[in-house]
């Protein structure tokens, strides 16, 4: 209509982006306010004995210092598992054990520093294998007393286990019979870390009349809200949250943490503001990070390679906190054959409790996870049926009129084409020559691919809505619940309102913060759901504002509302488009030439919520969790040497179905800022946790926690198909996560092939390698791997290296002078 | 954010230098000589330690000299890692401290920084190992001029109050053939798991250490058996390992196992160009 589809639109915030200007939670001033810090936990499950703060009061500037027993309060998104401090019991190393509140951070610091704690240790579990041993410690005593705020989970009292969702589909017998050729593998990924650049941070303050007025990095204002009203028996009413820019968030900010935290210290001090700093080591032990996975999957196929049956147990590591945990169980249940057509199906997810940070949703909601299990056990299907792992992907990808693991029924438009996808990575990735090539007498080059979809599982009545008010120049103020933290999606939702408006996108103006008093509800800023159910509200708020404009054009000109029509910000009869009115002199209400008030001030509105979801069936898994899927496929070339398994990442490509590429440049970027992700959360990033002493974690800072660096990323390719979607504004399909997904599978397959052993572990560091490939021992064909080409590892790892001739690469040194 | 305060102040002389840190002492407060501050910082940000007065030591023109005096290159004790490298003054040297760190740390961490820090690695002494390079230490009683080989042991033992005013490195070592490798767990730009820096001299390896094991070594029984061509390459490596003076490190960045592959590969390249080298200089 308008035009603005399709074109590379600069994002609405670039300019305050790139010239610093943006304003960030802890960018305000801090003049009156006090600083809260944090002590936290130094056990990993420990009972606490006593606290003194006697000491911790003394200290100079010092106003309060809090612990759980102040505030026994429970708090937790769909299970109220969580304290705001711990309170007699601590559940993972970093768990907030007291808040000190002082006139500056220095006092704060050291005040929290000084509460004295006596804990009697107790007894860790650190995987989802030790936590479900029958004599394993419970992380909760209570967890049969809990309230849940949803319907759909199903804790097992006396257990370390949250949440199971199964699915059967199918007739498993049946499968197996069917079944030539089988694989049974073990994965296993460790919990990590969102590691935003902006630190979690938050100011409360309660003012003598009792409103609380929150300040806070957070992708969920509106939960927030609901949060600390549910917490502390506050009408919602009197609660204002306020979400300026947030400096990246990846799901590690769709919690409720330190809002709470703020809110109590606030509280404590007579409703003075105050501002909670937490550090670097504190974001990454005390708040919620990413969760691990273990998995075992068996799957079976015949000797063409199609699939069959497949068995799958999932069990996520969610720390010692549910958090959002659950529904990321369910949505690898719902998700868990990967983009594939199975119609023998036996799939167990739980969510288990462990001595870990607790977990919550990051970026792409563990399918990145899931699908390091599914993609890998494809790769050694491909092995074993000697078949191109490619090949193997495109006869089982699931296309129209198949069915789904939850039994949902697939169209071009909740499904996206797969196979096209494939055909275009096969092209850009010139897979004919993906087998391995030796470089050097010690490097190899390989590529490996992974696919993936994904959709999302938002709560089945998951709202938003939007607000647009007009300027007198006739320009508009989009006004949503949407936080913007990096997406570009703000900008993408202005594009699509310029676009149904037919007004130049210049002429759309985004109210970037949130203000729950002022902006419409909006689920939450999770899940790249914003482009489907924001932008469903944009669009009826541009309807509503049509139909206003006809309503008043029609009187104004003296023609049908049907007649009336809306283009480059004007208002004109169709039948007669020389006579027109300009938006600035009709959006407010019209005046005509004798002074007659004709209609009144344009305002759109428009709502918006999930519909034809549902849970899922407690038995067989049926149901739908979100409205479609998107799809795509990935590659990861690298150059291994084999003599230290240390490897450069070469290329990465990426093809995704995003329904229609309504801003190139925006949407290209997203994917190749989730590949990057992918590429550093694979190849280097875990939490490790001391397996003996305390428990804690042992990588709690950027010294010894690895992230990608500038300079050791690859060339990214890319590029799209564009199948739409039908109930999605502009047929776009949800993007935003997705780059992340395929990534960490397309390496370790890459990788596996470059050296002729079964990667199944994350991280993917050299040093994670070697271990693996000397346990498979020299020149085992681990997992089944038949890589001819690549040399046999064990035996380079030793005597062979040093048989590197001149020439062979001396790093950094340069050969002897 | 460091919590506690604590006096800085920055003397012009190293007299002065040492006047303060001497009168701070006195006072009962904890004090360091400060470089480029970096590991000060971040262990005072921490808690790990809480200094109660700091002497910086950048301004003080003899702690950051740089030039050629006889026989000897001098560094001064506060000159930057970057300037070192920049200056091409020892090639050797500023490889080594080229791969300390990033660019924006190498401009800021001292060479008597490195030396005197907790961090282990202390990369830049590895040249310094191999060339009888001397120190001058500034002291309470003056400057005393000695072999670095003599206050160095691993960590550098220094008298109280004293700060490594500046290294001397024979000039002749500037000239001769080098190596230096260094091998991180996972990127280029990291801790070691292994450094080594090498010089040829009459045509005898000489190797020094850091990462490998929980300081920075030179071994004569090493340096001894990885020139024994009785052996050969193999035999030499597993000697090697077994002249460490310690287990390999074993740590949250690197494992044992791992180090000890890396040394061995690392070695073995040295090794291998070593014997190419020779071979070579038989022929011409
Ligand atoms: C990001 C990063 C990466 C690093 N990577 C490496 C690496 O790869 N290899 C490596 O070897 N090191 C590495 N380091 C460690 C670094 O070299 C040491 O921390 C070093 O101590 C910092 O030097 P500085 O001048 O900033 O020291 P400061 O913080 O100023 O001082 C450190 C210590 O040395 C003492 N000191 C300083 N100057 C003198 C002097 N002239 N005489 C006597 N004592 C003195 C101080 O009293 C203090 O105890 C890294 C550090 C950082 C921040």
């Amino acid at each position: 209509m308008g035009g603005t589809i399709g074109l590379n639109v600069k994002r609405k915030e670039a300019w305050a982006k790139v010239t610093g200007q943006a304003k960030y939670t802890d960018d305000f001033p801090t003049v009156g306010h006090y600083t809260a810090r944090l002590l936290v936990s130094p056990y990993a499950h420990a009972k606490i004995i006593s606290i003194d703060k006697t000491k911790a009061l003394s200290i100079k500037g010092v106003k309060a210092v809090i612990t759980g027993e102040d505030y026994p309060n429970l708090s937790g998104t769909l299970l109220v598992d969580r304290p705001i401090l711990a309170n007699k019991i601590v559940r993972y190393a970093g768990e907030p054990v007291a808040l000190a509140v002082a006139v500056d951070e220095a006092a704060a610091a050291l005040a929290a520093a000084a509460v004295e704690v006596k804990y009697e240790v107790l007894p860790a579990v650190f995987t989802p294998q030790e936590a479900l041993n029958s004599t394993a410690p419970l992380v909760h005593e209570e967890l049969g007393a809990y309230v849940h705020m949803v319907e759909d989970i199903n804790p097992k009292p006396r257990s370390n286990i949250s949440c199971h969702f199964p699915v059967r589909k199918g007739n498993m017998a049946e499968g197996w019979r069917n079944s030539r050729v089988t694989i049974e593998q073990e994965f296993f990924l460790p919990p990590s870390d969102h590691l935003a650049m902006e630190i979690r941070t938050a100011r409360a303050e309660i003012s003598k009349d009792g409103m609380v007025t929150i300040t806070t990095s957070s992708q969920a204002p509106f939960e927030v809200k609901k949060q600390i009203a549910d917490c502390f028996q506050i009408p919602a009413g009197n609660i204002r949250v306020h979400v300026p820019f947030v400096g990246g968030g990846f799901g590690g900010k769709a919690p409720v943490m330190q809002e709470l935290l703020a809110y109590i210290a606030s509280r404590e001090v007579d409703g003075n503001p105050v501002r909670l700093v937490m550090d670097r080591k504190e974001d990454m032990t005390a708040a919620p990070s990413r969760a691990g996975l273990s998995a075992r999957i068996k799957l079976g196929a015949t000797k063409e390679g199609l699939l069959q049956a497949a068995e799958l147990t999932f069990w996520l590591d969610n720390g010692a906190y549910t958090d959002i945990g659950p529904y990321m169980v369910k949505a690898i249940a719902s998700d868990c054959t990967g983009p594939y057509r199975v119609d023998n199906l036996h799939c167990d997810a739980y969510g288990v409790y462990t001595n870990h940070t607790y977990a919550t949703s990051c970026r792409s909601f563990a399918h990145e996870s899931l699908t390091f299990c599914i993609e890998r056990a494809m790769e050694l299907l491909a092995e074993k049926l000697a078949m191109d792992p490619l090949q193997l992907r495109l006869v089982n990808a699931i296309t129209p009129g198949q069915y789904t693991p939850t039994q949902v029924q697939g169209s071009f438009s909740n499904l996206g084409n797969l196979p096209a996808c494939i055909s275009r990575l096969q092209e850009l990735t010139n897979w004919q020559e993906s087998q391995p090539m030796q470089i050097t007498a010690d490097t190899v080059r390989a590529k490996g691919m992974a696919c993936f979809w994904k959709a999302a599982t938002p709560p089945t009545n998951a709202p938003s809505g939007a607000v647009v008010t007009f300027n007198s120049d006739g320009s508009l103020n989009l006004n949503t619940g949407v936080v913007e933290m990096g997406s570009a999606s703000q900008s993408h939702l202005a594009q699509m309102l310029a676009d149904k408006l037919g007004v130049s996108d210049d002429q759309v103006h985004v109210v970037m913060e949130v203000d729950t008093q002022l902006n419409p509800v909006h689920y939450k800023t999770v899940a790249s759901i914003t482009s489907y159910i924001a932008g469903r509200a944009v669009m009826r708020a541009a309807e509503d504002i049509l139909e206003q404009l006809r309503k008043i054009g029609s009187e104004a000109l003296g023609c049908f509302p049907e007649d009336v029509e809306v283009k480059q910000s004007r208002v004109f009869a169709r039948q007669n488009p020389d006579i027109y009115i300009d938006f600035q002199d009709i959006v407010m209400g019209y005046k005509d030439i004798f002074g007659n008030s004709i209609g009144e001030p344009v305002l759109g509105r428009g709502t918006s919520m999930f519909k034809g979801l549902s849970n899922l069936d407690p038995k067989t898994g049926k149901g739908r969790t979100g409205p479609a899927w998107t799809v795509g496929a990935q590659a990861v070339e690298v150059e291994m040497d084999l003599k230290d398994y240390t490897y450069h990442i070469i290329g990465a490509y990426s093809v995704m179905d995003v329904g229609n590429l309504i801003n190139p440049e925006s949407m290209a970027g997203s994917v190749r800022g989730g590949m990057a992700m992918g590429l550093s959360m694979a190849s280097r990033e875990s939490f490790s946790y001391a397996k003996q002493g305390r428990g804690e974690m042992t990588t709690p800072s950027l010294r010894s926690y690895k992230a990608i660096h500038v300079g050791e990323e690859p060339v990214y390719q890319l590029d799209f198909v564009e199948t739409p979607q039908l109930d999605a504004p502009y047929g776009m399909r949800s993007m935003s996560e997705h780059g992340i997904i395929g990534i960490p599978a397309a390496l370790a397959n890459a990788l596996s092939k470059a050296c002729g052993v079964a990667f199944n572990h994350l991280p993917l560091k050299p040093e994670d390698l070697w271990r693996t490939a000397t346990a498979a021992g020299a020149g085992a064909k681990a997992g089944g791997s038949g890589a001819e080409a690549a040399p046999a590892p064990a035996a380079a790892a030793s005597s062979a290296a040093f048989t590197a001739g001149p020439g062979a690469g001396f790093g950094e040194g340069g050969g002897i002078q | 954010m460091i919590p506690v305060n604590f006096a800085y102040c920055r003397p012009c002389t190293p007299e002065e230098a040492v006047q303060s840190y001497t009168a701070y002492e006195k006072a009962g407060k904890k004090t360091l000589y400060y470089g480029g501050g970096s590991e000060i910082i971040s262990m005072a940000r921490v808690g790990s330690i809480t200094p109660e007065a700091v002497v910086d030591l950048k301004e003080i023109p003899a702690c950051c000299e740089l030039k050629e005096e006889g026989s000897y290159i001098n560094m001064g004790g506060a000159l930057s890692l970057r300037a070192i490298a920049d200056s091409q003054c020892f090639p050797l040297m500023g490889k080594a401290v080229g791969r300390i760190a990033d660019h924006t740390n190498q401009c800021r961490i001292t060479l008597g920084g490195n030396l005197c820090g907790t961090i282990i690695y202390r990369e830049a002494v590895l040249p310094l190992l191999l060339t009888e390079s001397e120190v001058s230490l500034q002291g309470p009683e003056g400057v005393r001029r000695l072999p670095l080989q003599k206050v160095f042991d691993g960590r550098m033992r220094l008298l109280p109050g004293e700060f490594i005013l500046k290294v001397h490195v024979p000039k002749k070592y500037a000239q001769m053939p080098y190596l230096h490798v260094k091998k991180a767990p996972t990127e280029k730009i990291d801790y070691p798991a292994v450094s080594l820096a090498a010089i040829i001299e009459k045509g005898k390896l000489k190797i020094a250490f850091a990462g490998i094991c929980s300081y920075p070594f030179r071994s004569k029984e090493m340096e001894a058996a990885l020139n024994d061509t009785a052996m050969d390459i193999t035999q030499r490596l597993n000697k090697a390992v077994e002249l460490l003076p310690e287990k390999p490190a074993d740590d949250v960045h690197c494992s044992r196992g791992y180090r000890e592959l890396l040394f061995k590969n690392m070695l073995g390249q040295v090794l291998a160009e070593l014997s190419a080298g020779s071979k070579a200089g038989a022929k011409s």
